[in-house]
């Protein structure tokens, strides 16, 4: 048997602050706890990461349309096996195309394999540094990237792109709170 | 008083067969082994806080059998949303057959998924009459094998969109994030 010293008491007739812990249910508990926690376990922690598509919605006759100027938009072309094409354009007008060296860092954990593309990822970080418009931190909108790739790529490179896009970051005032969140929004082309 | 041969004496006038054994150092190590309360019981409590430290009220998504998912580092948390899994060439809408892809692989072309199509359509109608006047989300969640042609991905992405899911998340495995 353990017991707990808390100090003081053993005064005349006072009640002694000492008090014992029976070690047995104790032991118990911290066992079913464990195993409770054990069962319970979530040791593969899912995420998701976001695509659009870019599909023309039912017409809504209860809201007005708004005509907006056409904003930037950074398309990136997946299409070699050698490089990158950041296409800049405004309402289909190209101002400018950047090329980027592909250069596929294969990762293996097992059978689980990830593409990363840190060269892409710094490229597109500058690129909306200097062209990007949705900069300031209480801007509610986002710049747009639309992804165009072939259709051999397998899907594991295309995660990797969309995971190199995202890597660009942009305060972003939520709340009073100004957070770092992913400066585009990533439209997945299906064409 | 008799003069005995010197050696051993000690408990051997018990007339056991196990006690003889053990004083003569002939016997086996005995089973029952000491062990410190006070280490145990830190041990038990080390493990209590790390299990409560990871633990997570949120239940895991389902993962469909047979799909190893990529990794990405730029995710975000998993949301309450139809998952949609392309496991080999089976097409799956929360766990029930929706379709096959064998005629995308074949042709290297984008199709419609017509099975796919209605079933998330049927889901959008569902939705809508459960939740009267608001705003219906469109979110899909794809969970596909990270060999899978992107052929395959845009075909069930368009039939997803088309259906009246536009918003499409793509599940992966997590990587702890890099500093910017």
């Amino acid at each position: 048997m353990a017991g707990i010293d808390v100090g003081g008491g053993g005064g005349k007739g006072k009640r002694s602050l000492d008090s014992e812990i029976n070690m047995i249910p104790m032991i118990d508990l911290l066992m079913v706890t464990i195993a409770f926690l054990l069962i319970n376990a979530v040791w593969t922690h899912m995420s998701r990461i976001n695509a659009d598509a870019q599909v023309p919605g039912p017409p809504r006759p209860d809201e007005e349309v708004i005509k907006q100027e056409p904003e930037k938009v950074l398309n990136i072309e997946m299409r070699s096996q050698d490089k990158f094409v950041l296409i800049w354009k405004q309402a289909g007008t190209v101002i400018s195309t950047i090329d980027v060296p592909r250069k596929d860092d294969i990762q293996m954990d097992g059978q689980l394999k990830s593409i990363r593309y840190p060269d892409l990822a710094a490229k597109i970080s500058s690129e909306w540094q200097t062209v990007g418009t949705h900069r300031d931190p209480t801007d509610r909108k986002f710049d747009q990237a639309i992804l165009h790739t072939d259709n051999e790529t397998p899907y594991v490179f295309i995660i990797g792109v969309i995971d190199a896009i995202y890597q660009a970051h942009r305060p972003f005032n939520m709340g009073g709170k100004t957070d770092q969140v992913p400066a585009f929004n990533v439209t997945f082309a299906v064409n | 008083m008799p003069v005995h041969e010197p050696g051993k004496r000690l408990m051997h006038h018990v007339p056991l067969e196990f006690v003889r054994k053990k004083v003569s150092g002939h016997g086996a190590r005995n089973v029952n082994a000491g062990l410190s309360l006070t280490s145990f019981i830190d041990f038990l409590i080390v493990t209590v806080v790390f299990l409560i430290m990871t633990f997570t009220t949120s239940s895991e998504a389902p993962l469909a059998k047979g799909i190893t998912l990529p990794k990405a580092e730029n995710t975000i948390d998993m949301i309450d949303a139809p998952m949609v899994a392309i496991n080999g060439s089976e097409v799956l809408v929360d766990g029930s057959a929706a379709g096959n892809t064998r005629a995308i692989e074949d042709s290297k072309r984008m199709q419609r998924i017509d099975e796919l199509f209605n079933i998330l359509k049927s889901k959008r109608e569902i939705w809508k009459q459960l939740h009267p006047g608001k705003d219906f989300p469109g979110v899909v969640i794809l969970q596909v094998d990270q060999d899978v042609q992107a052929v395959v991905v845009k075909s069930v992405f368009q039939t997803a969109a088309f259906a009246g899911f536009p918003n499409v998340s793509f599940m992966v495995g997590m990587i702890p994030k890099t500093q910017h």
